[in-house]
Order: structure tokens, then sequence, then C-alpha cells
């Protein structure tokens, strides 16, 4: 009976609530209660483990599991031309390939069977060695985790079942218009270089047990790792158990090679590559910037008004909402940790209109060096950026990751702290200035994969051919298993 | 006045943990508005974040031969505005919307009901048209919705359709959830299908795209091959002839019929107040009639009595899948056939213990049991190790082998515990993220209720080998499956 009057009442304040409340018809007239959010703090988390090495870790007993990861400051960059490759198939190999006193399916199958997963990957200069497990399993995760991350083997069998995945990929990494494009474009941009080096069947073969021994001595120690964690565990304790993992692993002198900085000065013009489709896949640009360049904060709002923002971005707007050109299409900045990025607009549509598709692209690169953006374009960019801050911090070991590549990368450890004045203080001045200076419409490549014939062709709108926006150069692709070009 | 549907049953909802020492609780709360709506709220601390979902119970299952892909084009259209959004003058742009609806149905009639259509005409008409769209372009307001959602804060901004739901998408500071509510229940009731002709060709664009993506035609054709007489038939995406020919009317009607407070779930997870949601939906979707009720599919996989083959060639790697019709999702033999996809699938999986660790043949082996809402499918396949010279046809009999052998012996306890062990962690594991918590309750809620995610877990649990054995003798039968070949050729 009591719980009935308790519904009673609660509907009732529903109710007469409700009609507290005025219509609101439009959702401009909506206000909204005040909100604060204050980002955490890195120092309250940042931990000194043993022998040096750094850790980021949170308590978080909302569910009974935990997420550990293992950020080591290794990738395909610190890898020789000749030695390409010997990042993916370490990826493969680290786990199955078993450790001192565990065969990978052991590891593998007991993980398993604990319904926990432990991955690695190695990315262009940090790799990640990641487990998650329910926590009532914890200290044999850890177990398998500094097994792994310690002492792997290697072992032969391992590396033949990777080295066969990786050559049966090769031969078919001319297929998917999407990935050929990137790699191109790159390739174009960077030249023959660390970033962009490709192994082929030859330099795979070659790949031993030893190379992946070397270069796990070399790059996996304490102090060049930092580990990060959340979820349901006892940070103290937790602290203790890994610290008898690592209190006995040397470190080793860090020695990372140097890496050129100096990249081709490329042809402006479409560099075309022919592809039996339907569509173009389209990029126009050139190098961009660091993430550490003081313009940065009013280069993404930039962007984000340019191409970046989706559908509130002029070139989707144009491209695809207003042309139905495309259904991909738009801007976009990309970051690499010490090197520059690229600067691209990008497209895909029906052959036909690759080169109307193109001009407008080109048109709103000019508009937007050319024109103060409008206060309306302005306030929907920084409010986008200001209101969705906090989801920087969407999930505790998000957070931890987060904190912890700071750190790796050497920023300001108040990055996420100073974020939103950074944001704020982005005016139109110096939208248009950052347009000018990072936007080169003299520098730009157009690559285009697509079927020449009627991508030449053009259509009403934009007959062709495409040399009316620059001199053609036709790529041949290389045979990825010889890297010889395709007959 | 509403009545006692305004009740707020608020449950609680305790997963037993057998294996913790502590329980996992999942406080899932339901709300039904009069009209039909339910409101499922899961508020949880964190940062003021909330992710707000809705997703109507409609896909390309309900679509039919001739208007295929439309649940997916009315996803599109669902964001081109209503009587208040993407526009400055309603009555204005109406006005000229219908002038070239007028036209656009000549020209359809034209070029698509004649054979011999009057070209010079429809030319005549395009130019019309045209002029119309350029006079329109003064009275829209471009992506209105997305823009006024992104200056928000909202992010993860999307919309998707699959076969049998459409889901609309974002996540916002937790001070806006009313925002939603206001876009969502105005576009449920009001939307307003403007530049619908352009983004058929951005819809036709995405469709060309999927072509480009090695393999996907081959893929296309097998899907179709499999599931005959029932509208699983067709991707989602539809076919191109479809796309070009599909009207305004069929989506107005398509839209009026399902777009309806009684066919959809509104679903909160994030830091909120479970009472002010609750106060807003009445506001905001309260007032929206309640649509007719609405007949469920009708739809069968009729027995397929005949071993099917299909081959086919182009630019993704070689590959053999064999297909097996099973049962909708929640029938029983779908718990022992999930279990055995898990003993079959993986890197510590039979399949890549014998296939490519052993015997060396295979570069990649998978296998999932996928059972859907009207119809399920079972697929197992394998990459040949085509350094070796092995192609795919060589695989069929191994994985044939591995299938017999189930049948015959089942499997170990040790397998058996490792798949309901990986299956109730990885649940776990998936309750971390709040999108694909909703997504998930969302969803399940629309078939067989949000607690299905929990009842099938139970379920799982307590397979045994003998079921096990049993599904594999009833389904891995050749007059059940599709074997699929797909060679390595780069002739296209």
């Amino acid at each position: 009976m009591r719980d009935k009057i308790k519904i009673f009442l609660f509907i009732l304040s529903l109710i007469l609530l409700s009609l507290a409340f005025g219509q609101v018809k439009r959702p401009e007239e909506l206000t909204f209660p005040p909100l604060k959010f204050e980002p955490p703090d890195p120092r309250q988390f940042r931990l000194n483990l043993a022998q040096g090495m750094r850790a980021y870790f949170q308590e978080d007993h909302s569910l009974p599991l935990l997420n550990l990861q293992a950020l080591i400051h290794f990738g395909d960059l610190y890898v020789p031309k000749e030695k390409s490759g010997l990042g993916s198939l370490m990826a493969q190999t680290l786990i199955k390939g078993g450790t001192k006193t565990r065969t990978g399916s052991q590891i593998e199958d007991r993980l398993d069977f604990l319904g926990a997963s432990l991955n690695f990957s190695v990315g262009e200069r940090v790799s990640t060695l990641s487990l998650s497990i329910l926590s009532k399993d914890l200290d044999e995760g850890l177990d398998l985790f500094f097994d792994v991350l310690m002492n792997p083997e290697f072992r032969e069998e391992s590396l033949k079942i990777a080295k066969g995945r990786m050559i049966e990929q090769l031969r078919t990494a001319n297929d998917a218009p999407s990935a050929v494009l990137a790699r191109e474009f790159e390739r174009l941009l960077y030249g023959d270089h660390p970033l962009t080096y490709q192994p082929t069947k030859a330099i795979i073969e070659g790949l031993s047990r030893e190379d992946l021994k070397n270069y796990h001595r070399k790059y996996f120690f304490p102090r060049n790792i930092i580990l990060v964690a959340a979820g349901d565990f006892n940070k103290k304790n937790f602290v203790n158990k890994i610290n008898r993992y690592i209190s006995k692993w040397p470190n080793q002198t860090p020695s990372f090679p140097t890496i050129s900085q100096n990249f081709p000065e490329v042809e402006p013009g479409v560099y075309f590559i022919q592809k039996k489709i339907n569509q173009g896949y389209v990029s126009i640009g050139h190098l961009g910037i660091e993430d550490t360049n003081p313009d940065y904060f009013a280069v993404q709002v930039m962007n984000f008004i340019l191409g970046g923002g989706s559908f509130t971005s002029r070139i989707t707007s144009k491209v695809r909402s207003d042309e139905g050109l495309a259904y991909n299409t738009g801007s976009r900045f990309t970051y690499r940790w010490g090197f520059p990025g690229t600067f691209s607009g990008y497209v895909q549509t029906k052959s036909s209109t690759v080169g109307y598709a193109i001009s407008l692209i080109l048109k709103e690169f000019e508009r937007i060096r050319e024109e103060l953006v409008s206060d309306a374009e302005m306030e929907t960019a920084i409010n986008y950026y200001l209101e969705s801050f906090s989801e920087f911090f969407s999930s505790p070991i998000t957070t931890m990751r987060n904190f912890a590549m700071l750190e790796l990368q050497g920023k300001p450890m108040d990055y996420y702290k100073t974020y939103r004045d950074k944001i704020r203080s982005v005016t139109k001045e110096k939208v248009l200035e950052v347009a000018k200076k990072y936007i080169r419409p003299e520098k730009m490549v157009i690559m285009i994969v697509g079927d020449w014939e009627p991508c030449n062709q053009g259509d009403p709108k934009f007959p062709g051919p495409l040399s009316k926006l620059g001199k053609v150069h036709q790529i041949t692709l290389r045979d990825p298993l010889t890297g010889e070009p395709m007959k | 006045m509403r009545k006692s549907t305004l009740a707020v049953l608020s449950i609680l909802f305790i997963v037993s943990w057998p294996l913790l020492a502590t329980e996992l609780k999942l406080e899932v709360m339901e709300h039904q508005l009069a009209n039909g709506l339910k409101i499922l709220m899961l508020p949880r601390s964190g940062v003021p974040r909330v992710v707000c979902h809705i997703y109507y119970k409609v896909g390309s299952v309900n679509e039919r031969p001739g208007i295929t892909g439309i649940a997916h084009v009315l996803e599109h259209m669902m964001f081109k505005g209503t009587r208040i959004m993407g526009v400055t003058d309603f009555e204005a742009d109406h006005a000229l919307n219908q002038k070239i609806d007028e036209l656009m149905n000549k020209i359809y009639r034209e070029k698509y009901w004649k054979k011999n259509g009057d070209m010079a005409k429809v030319a005549e008409w395009e130019k019309e048209v045209e002029k119309l769209l350029k006079e329109e372009k003064k009275y829209i307001i471009k992506d209105h919705l997305w823009e006024t959602y992104m200056k928000h804060g909202g992010t993860g901004l999307n919309a998707s359709t699959s076969d049998e739901v459409t889901g609309y998408y974002v996540t916002l500071p937790s001070n806006k959830i009313e925002l939603q509510m206001l876009l969502e229940a105005d576009r449920m009731v009001n939307a307003y299908f403007r530049e619908f002709y352009s983004e058929k060709d951005v819809v036709m664009e995405e469709r060309r795209l999927s072509e480009n993506s090695p393999g996907y035609l081959f893929n296309e054709q097998v899907r179709a091959t499999f599931f005959v007489g029932s509208p699983y038939h067709w991707n989602v995406i539809g076919w191109m002839e479809d796309l070009k020919k599909m009207t305004k009317e069929d989506l107005i009607d398509f839209h009026n019929k399902y777009y309806v407070p009684n066919n959809a779930v509104a679903v909160y997870v994030g830091d909120f107040d479970p009472k002010t949601v609750i106060q807003l939906a009445e506001k905001y979707f309260g007032p929206i009639p309640r649509g007719n009720d609405i007949e469920p599919i009708r739809t069968s996989v009729p027995p397929q009595d005949c071993e099917k083959r299909i081959i086919g060639e182009g630019p993704a790697p070689s590959q053999i899948a064999i297909w097996f019709h099973i049962p909708p999702e929640g029938e029983p033999d779908t718990f022992p056939l999930s279990v055995l996809a898990s003993i079959l699938t993986g890197d510590t999986g039979r399949l890549y213990k014998s296939l490519v660790q052993e015997k060396d043949l295979a570069t990649m082996v998978s296998a999932f049991c996928r059972p859907q809402w009207y119809a399920g499918s079972f697929v197992v396949s394998a990459r040949p190790k085509i350094e070796k010279g092995i192609k795919p046809d060589d695989l069929e009999n191994h994985l044939w082998a591995e299938l017999e052998k189930v049948k015959k012996e089942g499997v170990t306890a040790e397998e058996l515990q490792k798949a309901k062990n990986r299956y109730e962690a990885s649940f776990i594991m998936s309750l971390q993220s709040p999108m694909t918590l909703a997504s998930r309750l969302g969803r399940a809620e629309l078939n067989r209720g949000w607690r299905s995610l929990l009842t099938d877990l139970e379920a799982i649990k307590k397979v045994t080998n003998e079921e096990v054995k049993a599904v594999a003798s009833k389904y891995f039968v050749r007059s059940n499956s599709l074997t699929a070949i797909y060679r390595r050729s780069l002739a296209r």
C-alpha cells in the first residue's frame, strides 16, 4: 500500500512538473542548466614503478574487470628498410611465439579459457600490449602479461604462420582502391622514407627469430615503457604485484636512429593510378604540420569549418549535400609524432564527376584562404570543441592512456587543463592566417585512383580533360610482392 | 490525461556471477508513454555526458522487391529537416517542393514507365527542376539538425540501418538531453523530405563505394542465393535499380507506417537523473499520437532440400565459405550453435589448430553463428595458403571433416567451459562502453525485450555436449548448405 502511495505521489509530481515546463518549439529557445567540468589532473594518477618504469593507474570498481596496457616506445620507424615488416611480424608473434616457459598456444588457450583478451600492436613509434581481464583472474593475467612482455621466444612455428599471412596480405595489397590511395599519397609526399617503407616477399622471408629478439632486447626495457591501467584493483597491491615482476628487469641505454626530416619537393599536378572501377578515389593536398605547432588549435578550428566538421563543414555541405556527388568527402589534417602529418581534401565519386568534385574542393580551399569565416561558423566550431571536451575522459582507461601519451611524446602535462582556453582564443583573423599559411594551392598534388577514360572525359559541369587541373602523371603501381613496377 | 502508463517501473536486475565474490548489477529503468514509446534508462556516474539513442523497429526486412534500400534512404532523409528545422520559410519551400515533385514524377514516368519515353521532354523538365532547386536554396538551412547537435557538443553523432533496426545516435553533455528530445520528437512526426533527389545520388555513391570494395558483389550474390523467400535476400543498401526508381511517395508511405512511437524505443545511458528524463520524454514524445499497430513481417525461409554452390572470381582473397540455415534468435537450438561457433573459431579454435597450425593449408579461418530476428545462418570459412599452391576448393573436405568430427564426438568439457566463459566475460566487457550498451539494450528491446540479453546468457551457460552434438547433426548437412567458392583473379 505504501508503495502505491509513493507511486501516486511520484506521478503527481511528474504531472505538476510537466505543467511547469513551458512549451518550447525550437532548439534556439531552449536554455540549459549550467554544467561545470574540470579535467582530471594527470599528477593524481602518475606513479613511479621499479626500475624507472612509469605508470598511470586509476581504480574503477564499477565492473569486475580491468584493463592494463604497456606503451612501449618502439615502432616501425625504428626498423631499417631492409627489415621493413619486422613490426608487423613482431605484432603477430610476440604472443603466439610463446615465452621461455610457455608456448604461444598455452598462453592463448588459457587467456581464452578465462574470457580474457591479450593483444599486441606495433605503431609508427609506439607499440601497445593490452590486456582485458576479469578482476578475479588478475594474478594469472599479470603472470601472462609480464611473461609475454619480458620473455618472448618468437618460436619458429609462429613465424612461419605469420609470414604466410603477411605474404597473402601482400598479394592483395593493390586490391582495395582506398588502401592504394592512402599508401601512394603518402609515398608521393614523404618519398622513400621510413614513414613509407613497404616490405616485399623477399624481405619478409628474410626476417628471423634473431631479428625479433634483437629488437625486443633493444627497445623493451622498464625505462622505455609506460604502463596504464584502470579497473577493479587496489592500487597499492597492484603496484606491489607489478614491481615483483619488473624489479630485476634490466634497463638498456636507449638508442633511437636519427630519422631524416627531409622530404621531396613534389611537382604539383594530377597523379593518376589506373583501376577499372566505377568511381574515382581522390586525395588533394600536401604535407601538413605537427600537433606541437603553436598554430595547432587554430588549424583544428579552421579545418572543422573547411571539411573536418562533417555535415557542418563547407566541403561536405557543398560536395555531398548540395550536389549529391559523394558519400564521403571533406578535409583532414593528420598528425604524427615528430614529423609533419598531411593535409588533404578527399572525395570518392562516380568517374564522370571526379573532375567536377575536385574543382569544388579546390574552390573551398581558395575561399577559406581569401575570406574571413562567418561568426556562425566560428561559434559552431568553437562550441563543438568546448562542449565535447569531456569526451577525452570518456573512460578511465582512455584517460590514463591520454596522459601517458602526453608524457611519452614530451608534450606539456597541462595540455588538457589549457585546452579549452586555447580553443577559445582562436579568432576569425587567426583562422584566415593559418588557412593562408598551411593550405598551399601552389604545392597541391591531386591523386586519383580510378578508371582513366571516364574520369578524364568528365561531365557537362566539368568536361575533361583532367590536365585542366594540372600536369598529369600516370603512376604505375608496384607489385607488392617484389616491389618492382607492375607489368 | 494519461493513466496508469505513467507509472514508473524501476527494475533492478542483478546478474549473478558465480565465479565472483561480488555481484554484478545492471540497473535498467523502464518507462512507457501512453502512445507506446518505451524509454530505457541506465544511469551511471562518470563524465557528465549522456548517450542518447532512439531505435525504430524497421529495417530492410520491412521492404519488398522494388523498394529495396528504402529503410536506409529514409535514414538519410531524416537529416533533411522538418517544418521547423532546415528551413527558413516552410510554406514557400513546401510550394517549391510540390512543383519539383510533380516534375520529377513526370520525368520518372517518362524514363521508367515507358520503353521509349520522350527524352526531349525529360531534358526540358530537368532544366525546370534545376531552376526550382536553385530557387529553393534560399530557404534551406543546410544540415541544420546536425549543426545544432554539434554546436552543443554532440559526439558519436550518426545513424545506421540494419536488416531489422534503424537507429539515431548522439552523445550530449548531461545538461542537454532536452535538445535530443526536442529534435527527435520533432523528426519522428514532422520529417520533411527536401533535397530527396540529390540525397538519393549520395546513397547511390555509397552503394558504388561498396561495389568497389573487393569481394562485395560476390558476397551480395551469396546472400541472395542463400536467403530465398525472405527479405534477407537483399542487402540493406538495396539494388541500384530500385534506388534509381524510388519515389518520394514511397518514402512518405514508409515513414508514416514505421516512424510511430509504438514502434520505437529511446535509450539513455550516462550521467543523468531518470526523473528529469521521464519528465522530458512525457513533454516532447508524449503528445505524439500512437500509430496504427504494425503487423509482423510475413516471412519464412522455406526448407532448402538441396545443396547449393556458388562460384565467383575477382580482386579479393581466395576463400571458401560453407553456409547453413539455422533458426532465428531466441530459439533453443541457437544456444548450442553459438557455443559451437566459439569452439571452432579464433586462434585457439579447432579450425585454426587443424587447418592453419597442423596441416598448414590455410592462412585464415573463421566460424560464426548469426541468428537474426526471422532467420539465421552459421558459416565456416577459410582462406587457402596460395603460396603452397592450395586452392579454395581444396579446403572444402577439411572443413567438413571438422564438422563431422563434432557430429560424431562432440566437444570436450574444457572447450565447452571455455566457450561459456568467453561469452560471459565478453558480456561483462561490453558493459564498459555506454554506446555499446545503449545499442544492445535498444535492439534487444525491439525484438524479445532487453531482458533477453540476460536470459540468453543464462541459456548459454546451460548448454551441454549432447546438445552441441545434436545441433551439429541437425544443421550441418549438405541439403541445408550453400558452398561459396571465390577465386582471386585480377581480370576485372
